[in-house]
């Protein structure tokens, strides 16, 4: 035990007097601060225009009289910890306006908050992405020289001349070296929360302070995954140079090349064909001619006329004005404007109506799912991308960062699948007050439309064990490769030759 | 002697692992970057066939209305103008799916915007729009394996092969036997970085070779004769950047005692100059020039309209107001007001989003600018300057398209001078000619190519180069040799 505690303390103080130690602290630290400074900027300017838009939101649906405005919207709160991991927060959709005759499709939903959407070609940068890159680089440069290293300079054999076994080395050096990286890891990520609680704008629960916590245990893993790599590396190699080039050639592999080569390939290469834009317009097209084919039909045997409009009857002269989504578009929406609603009676037209809107409703899911069904398998293809990409752990590890904050692509997901579910929510509530055949979803004359009990959209966020559930297959991998990675240098350290 | 030393760095360099490795990966790269650009789907000749059913289908949208009357041919636009697609993507991708391919004609489409009275029915007059990039990807999805990104993996590579050039000598003891000879420093110094520079070349000249290879053997992308020079470019400025980073290591390698320290320093420095200046510098806009976020642009606009609307309220059916007779050849006074009304709408509009792709774009171009204190970026938008991609290329794009907005108004004025029934009342459809116009006179959008932003960052990696021979001279001459 004490030989180990020796190794130990030695390996420390031989790496904590080091020029990369210094160096290598010094940029950690600097560019961790500067990625949270950028960041905690854009989470304020998105908090603040989320508020904006649900103070907006108030006031508008104030405005509405008729039934048919009926235009409620789906905000999706800013998180916090996207400060630490951006994921799809800065360039996923943050608004979802809910129109009952146009089904929601992720791609057209909007973006708010940003005043520049141009700046997204810059490569947004967060801590995640600085342990990323500047850990890993720095876990390398402490391992490489651990055993070819001494081995070059002939300190190896003189350790292990005395009554060291060489497990006992392996395991101090790496403890050694692991309690050297864990100080710049944990202040370095320190300094970063500490700097996001100053912030006004933010406002960590406990929650989210846990969650931090994971990412910093995560953020462990990763260094010694990285480190356990160069180490054993240099137990493969003879010269230290070598392992440092070889080292250096895997990081670069690892962190730069595969994902992107991964995500590219599933991108140009999809396993699973979806259907082009134009083919999917297209066929909600017909869904639509469809419907005015049905609706068409039952009017005509509701008043002997196809058009709603001519179950009005008036006297003297009116103005019928209707407004119409025109064709390519994915909804069909229309709004009447009848002028003046005195000299009308709308007592056929309210029953068409009854009729028509539900069935319009109807006719918006079924044009849903066909974007659903495109929206699964762009899923399902991103899927693959990701299960390439976890072949390097450096994917492994923003994957799991990505879950336990609830800013990956999950999350993004079930913020539209929550949207969809609120469309629901109004039409039910819609139906319940039995507003389609109302006077109100037209004309303001025999009393406004009463908004006051609408349903407003809550975003929920997943709990933290539901996060958990969804990083515990990327933290047992990250676990895996540490065990492996380990074993693997043990054995091959057993099996060293020393000459 | 300088070939001699220089032949010595070849030889010695020829034999290591990270030779080895490098002839492997950087042609890897270049097979993987032909087989992404030249195969599969969305590729060139997919944006290509695109971009020609899209011009085909504005030219007959022109036409049409051309035919019919100058009148509807003023009111409903040239249709929506398409940037022309680069066959250099696969060098210099851009970042292109984050940058809209087409200003798109408002108003000029179906009914929206449009009203209709009882005594007239209208379509709001066409103007430009700049529709904002996609949004929902990935970050990962930013970084692409193009000629720009093999260059920048280059690099890295380039200090794993210098970060010892004069470290490890003097480590080993023969640097001070190398000056003992009747040699210069400064020819040392150039002899390590000819050696450097030649054994590079040689996997990045394969690389490029497979991969031109390739890209010509899917024949989805077309090379013309012109091309062949914008490729020669690119390898020069492969040539520069790499050139850069050996002048670097070369610096680290004589400036600290041991090939290790060097190493550290470099390797935080390109991590530094790869991905954080670039990154933060670009996101740090935002508060260096400040601009209004979208929502308050278009709720100016909202605002704006809704007063106009107020104003002349084309909508209102039972009461009298500014535009309660429709505009017709018989009725000039009616036709001049709809002529106010619509020429405030579309100068509102115009002002208001002109501005606003302005401002985003200014900010756009002063990151750009300050991220350029790395040569990695500059490199990058050299490379994308060659390429015709990126968001230079839209910006010079923008500015063309509203040079011809200008020219297809003026046109339509000059051509309606000529009609001597019109009223001349620019632009109610009923005020001007409603003669059909010569489809071929209209004058066509052509987009012109500019490699002027080239220019810049070329320069500041000639200036990088000097900058760094500079200072790894100086820092050689001052080395101590043990």
């Amino acid at each position: 035990m004490t030989t180990l505690w020796l190794i130990i303390q030695r390996e420390f103080t031989s790496n904590v007097l080091t020029s990369r130690f210094m160096i290598g602290f010094v940029v950690c630290l600097m560019s961790t601060a500067a990625a949270v400074f950028v960041q905690i900027e854009d989470y304020e300017k998105r908090l603040s225009a989320y508020h904006t838009a649900l103070q907006e939101h108030q006031e508008e649906i104030r405005t509405w009289d008729l039934y048919s405005q009926i235009n409620p919207k789906a905000h999706r709160k800013p998180n916090p910890l996207s400060i630490f991991s951006v994921g799809m927060e800065k360039s996923g959709a943050d608004m979802v306006s809910i129109e009952l005759a146009t089904p929601i499709w992720e791609k057209e939903a909007q973006k708010q908050g940003s005043d520049n959407p141009f700046l997204s070609i810059f490569l947004a940068i967060d801590v995640i992405f600085v342990f990323k890159i500047v850990l890993s680089v720095l876990a390398i440069l402490f391992a490489y020289n651990t055993i070819s290293g001494e081995r070059e300079d002939g300190t190896l054999k003189l350790v292990l001349s005395n009554s060291v076994p060489r497990d006992a080395l392996v395991l101090g050096k790496y403890l050694g070296s692991m309690l050297s990286l864990f100080p710049i890891v944990v202040i370095s990520f320190t300094v970063g929360v500490v700097i996001a609680y100053a912030s006004p704008a933010t406002d960590f629960d406990i929650g989210d302070l846990l969650r931090l916590l994971m990412i910093l245990l995560v953020s462990l893993l990763y260094v010694s995954i990285c480190y356990l790599l160069g180490m054993l590396l240099s137990v493969w190699t003879k010269v230290a140079s070598t392992t440092l080039i070889l080292s250096m050639f895997v990081w670069g592999i690892l962190t730069i090349v595969h994902s992107n080569l991964a995500t590219l390939a599933v991108v140009k290469f999809p396993m699973h064909k979806s259907q082009s834009e134009k083919e999917v317009r297209q066929q909600i097209g017909t869904i639509w001619e469809d419907f005015k084919k049905e609706r068409t039909a039952q009017v005509l045997k509701m008043i002997g006329h196809a058009h709603p409009i001519s179950a009005i009857s008036y006297e003297g002269e009116i103005s019928v004005g209707l407004n119409m989504s025109s064709p390519g578009e994915l909804g069909f929406e229309e709004f009447y404007a009848l002028k003046p609603i005195h000299k009308m009676d709308t007592t056929k037209f309210q029953a068409v109506l009854g009729y028509q809107e539900p069935l319009r409703i109807r006719y918006a899911d079924k044009a849903e799912e066909i974007l659903k069904r495109r929206e699964a398998v762009d899923e399902r293809n991103r899927q693959l991308g990701r299960n390439i990409s976890r072949l390097s752990f450096t994917d492994v590890y923003g994957f799991a960062v990505g879950a336990i904050t609830d800013t990956d692509r999950n999350s993004y997901n079930d913020f539209i699948n929550q949207a969809r579910n609120y469309k629901r929510q109004i039409v039910d509530y819609l139906t319940n007050k039995n507003v389609f055949s109302a006077r109100a979803w037209f004309s303001r004359d025999q009393g406004k439309a009463e908004f006051a009990d609408l349903p407003i959209f809550q975003h929920r966020s997943n709990s933290l064990s539901e996060n958990l559930s969804l990083a515990l297959g990327d933290i047992f991998i990250l676990l895996a490769w540490n065990v492996s990675l380990f074993m693997g240098t043990y054995v091959s350290f057993l099996r060293y030759d020393l000459s | 002697m300088i070939w001699q030393i220089a032949k010595k760095e070849i030889y010695q360099n020829l034999m290591t692992l990270r030779f080895v490795l490098m002839i492997i990966l950087l042609p890897v790269l270049m097979v993987a970057n032909a087989l992404i650009y030249g195969f599969g789907d969305s590729g060139y000749r997919e944006e290509a066939n695109a971009y020609h059913r899209a011009m085909e289908s504005r030219l007959s949208h022109v036409k049409n209305n051309a035919q019919e009357s100058l009148g509807r041919l003023a009111m409903r636009g040239p249709g929506e103008i398409y940037k022309q697609p680069s066959p250099f993507k696969f060098c210099a991708d851009g970042t292109d799916e984050l940058i809209p391919r087409s200003i798109p004609i408002v108003g000029s489409g179906a009914a929206r915007g449009g009203g209709v009275t009882t005594a007239y029915h209208w379509r709001e007059l066409w103007s430009l729009e700049y529709l904002p990039s996609n949004h929902g990807s990935d970050v990962t999805t930013l970084i692409k394996i193009d000629w720009v990104f093999i260059g920048i993996f280059m690099s890295f590579f380039v200090i794993l092969f210098t970060f010892d050039a004069i470290a490890g000598e003097r480590t080993k003891g023969t640097l001070s036997l190398m000056m003992a000879n009747q040699i210069s420093r400064g020819q040392v110094l150039f002899a390590k970085y000819l050696g450097a520079l030649l054994t590079l070349a040689v996997p990045l000249i394969i690389g490029i070779l497979m991969n031109l290879l390739i890209i010509y053997l899917s024949g989805n992308i077309p090379f013309d004769s012109g091309d062949s020079l914008r490729i020669l470019g690119m390898v020069g400025l492969f040539a520069l950047h790499i050139s850069i980073f050996i002048f670097l290591g070369l610096f680290f390698s004589s400036r600290v005692s041991n090939a290790i320290t060097s190493l550290v320093w470099l390797l935080l420095t390109w991590v530094c100059l790869a991905f954080i200046f670039p990154s933060l510098l670009g996101l740090f806009v935002g508060t260096l020039d400040p601009i209004p976020s979208i929502e308050i642009v278009s709720s100016r606009k909202r605002a704006q309209l809704a007063n106009i609307e107020d104003e002349f309220r084309p909508m209102e059916l039972l009461e009298t107001t500014k535009l309660s007779e429709a505009p017709s050849p018989d009725n000039p006074s009616a036709t001049r007001r709809w002529a106010t009304y619509f020429t405030r709408r579309y100068e509102t509009r115009t002002r208001i989003a002109d501005e606003h792709v302005d401002q985003q774009l200014r900010q756009v171009k002063l990151a750009r600018e300050l991220t350029q204190i790395s040569p990695i970026v500059c490199f990058q938008h050299a490379m994308e300057g060659l390429a015709g991609t990126g968001i230079t290329r839209y910006m010079d794009f923008v500015k063309q398209v509203r040079r011809y907005r200008q020219t297809f108004i003026d046109f339509i004025k000059t051509a309606d001078r000529d009609d001597p029934d019109s009223l001349h009342i620019y632009p109610v459809r009923e005020g001007l000619s409603q003669k059909p116009v010569d489809p071929n006179a209209i004058p066509r959008f052509k987009e012109r190519i500019s490699y002027q932003s080239v220019i810049f960052p070329m320069g500041l990696l000639i200036l990088f180069n000097i900058l760094f021979f500079t200072a790894a001279q100086l820092s050689f001459l001052k080395c101590d040799l043990k």
